[in-house]
């Protein structure tokens, strides 16, 4: 759906490029996730795709054709999320949705939205007394108002409460069973691991490492088990190969006569992963 | 429902939300306790020195503060993200902050009408109105653009204000005459204004009032390139940097 050559770009005022040559593809209907450490262009790559920043160097074709030959009608297509707040702070929420969504020829139900993110009794509310939740919420609400193809998400739950952090990443994870695709940027490596098909990951304004979650714990982790048991009332702890487990006779007596407590294979956690890809050193 | 009719109709809904409606007819209440205050044998003359100063003021004020503020609240930004393009949000928002200017001095006109007695040609002032408004409109764009803070935006204004408005006003209050301040005077785009804004209480239809209306029109069109063209850096510079 989108895909992306040798990116580069450079703020206006600034002497060095963020974003120094990046290649990746987004396929229709993937939750592409991208990571790295604060400060290393994930929203400024976002807002080149979206066409919020200009002259950007490399090529950048959104369904087979460069983004830079678009017209408006290029937002018809997309919904964008935004770290930030972007509402009039005087209007009520259902003003400020109403008024986005009479921009689009595609509107999708709002309310059913506000109800299901707890907002509908705040409906009538202006957004500049929302809390810092409620307009995360809002703005999440605001990249679906148009019922879009591609969804780019920046933390989108980002300072929410478990309870409505759930309820996003349900949805995001809705909006791609029904055929839509997402550029997801996330600290949370918890979401990457739910909901990610890939994941690149960006140090230094370049991307070191793109892959799914599940062959990057592979190839980084240990393949090993780690079980603790209680052995006359002490508790020990032993690490196994997961290859030949079956075989292994020591594993074997372990789990037959001892009681096990706990059993944990050893692949990295995509935390770890995250720490040893774009850690430097 | 089009593209521009959504974004006028949503500065109109703004207007009022934001009290900017209440605020322009709190200023005509103001003009109109100026009239009434003072002593004049012919009340037409400052009716035109007010409609000179609301107009030029309001227009570029009101655009200035709007986009500052939307810029702030990140609503640009969003806005930027739907299908709409510079020129739509642009001419809604000028025809949007004309249609303010209007109401106020609409207001104060129906009260020189009633209460005092007025002789303006009417459709010469509404389009004196547009003319002026837009160009003032489109000056308050350029001086959002070139201000990195609200501070700075002020001072802007009342640069504009001072060099541009002040000469004009003490001309029109007789308080400086002289051939060569006059001709210099009509370097200005806002002595062009008050010319057209006096043109409409009757009189012939002079050469510099044919002079006035070309230059207002060439300097709208020159100021609406420029509008045009500063658009979008103004959308992508993060508000501070
Ligand atoms: N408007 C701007 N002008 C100049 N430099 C900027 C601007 N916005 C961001 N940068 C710089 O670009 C770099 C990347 O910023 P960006 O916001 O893309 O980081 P990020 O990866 O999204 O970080 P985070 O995880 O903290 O959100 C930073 O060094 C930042 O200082
Ligand atoms: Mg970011």
């Amino acid at each position: 759906m989108f895909s992306i050559k040798n990116l580069q770009y450079r703020y206006p005022n600034n002497e060095e490029d963020t974003i120094k040559g990046i290649d990746f593809e987004i396929k229709t209907g993937e939750i592409f996730g991208l990571l790295g450490p604060s400060g290393v262009g994930k929203s400024t790559t976002q807002k080149i795709l979206t066409r919020q920043l200009d002259n950007f160097r490399g090529e950048i074709r959104y369904q087979d054709k460069s983004i830079t030959e678009y017209d408006k009608n290029f937002y018809q297509d997309i919904g964008v999320g935004f770290e930030m707040p972007v509402h009039f702070s005087k209007l009520t929420a259902e003003e400020n949705l109403d008024f986005f969504k009479k921009l689009y020829s595609s509107r999708a139900d709002t309310d059913q939205m506000l109800k299901r993110l707890g907002l509908y009794s705040d409906k009538d509310k202006k957004v500049g007394e929302f809390s810092k939740g409620m307009k995360v919420r809002l703005n999440f609400i605001r990249a679906l108002l148009n019922n879009p193809r591609m969804l780019f998400l920046d933390e989108p739950t980002n300072g929410l409460d478990p309870k409505n952090a759930r309820i996003i990443k349900n949805m995001i994870a809705e909006f791609k069973a029904e055929g839509g695709t997402v550029l997801l940027t996330t600290h949370l490596m918890n979401d990457v691991e739910e909901l990610c098909d890939q994941v690149a990951f960006m140090a230094d304004g370049k991307i070191v490492e793109i892959n799914t979650p599940k062959n990057l714990k592979l190839e980084y982790g240990s393949r090993q088990l780690k079980v603790e048991y209680s052995d006359n009332a002490e508790v020990k702890e032993a690490n196994f190969k997961l290859d030949d487990l079956g075989e292994n006779q020591k594993f074997l007596q372990v789990i037959k006569n001892n009681r096990i407590l706990t059993m944990h294979s050893q692949e990295m956690t995509l935390d770890n992963i995250f720490i040893k890809i774009t850690g430097g050193s | 429902m089009t593209v521009f009719l959504t974004l006028f109709l949503g500065e109109l809904q703004r207007m009022k939300k934001y009290h900017i409606l209440t605020a322009s007819i709190l200023v005509s209440f103001f003009w109109i306790g100026m009239l009434h205050l003072i002593e004049v044998p012919d009340i037409t003359a400052f009716f035109m020195i007010l409609v000179f100063f609301d107009i030029v003021s309001m227009a570029i004020v009101m655009i200035g503060v709007t986009i500052f503020f939307e810029k702030q609240e990140g609503v640009l930004k969003s806005l930027f993200v739907a299908p709409i393009n510079r020129l739509e949000f642009i001419s809604s928002k000028t025809i949007a902050n004309l249609i303010s200017n209007l109401i106020t001095i609409a207001i104060v006109y129906l009260y020189a009408l009633i209460v005092q007695d007025i002789n303006i040609n009417v459709v010469g002032l509404l389009l004196a109105i547009i003319l002026i408004g837009t160009f003032h409109s489109f000056v308050g764009f350029l001086i959002v653009y070139r201000s990195k803070g609200f501070t700075e935006m002020l001072i802007g204004m009342m640069k504009y204000f001072i060099v541009f408005m002040i000469p004009v006003a003490l001309e029109e209050f007789g308080l400086i005459t002289g051939d060569l301040f006059s001709n210099i005077l009509f370097l200005l785009p806002t002595k062009a204004s008050s010319t057209l804004i006096t043109a409409t209480t009757g009189g012939p239809i002079t050469g510099e009032v044919i002079l006035a209306t070309v230059y207002l029109l060439i300097g709208t069109l020159v100021l609406a390139y420029f509008v045009n063209k500063g658009f979008r850096k103004f959308v992508i510079r993060e508000s501070g940097v």
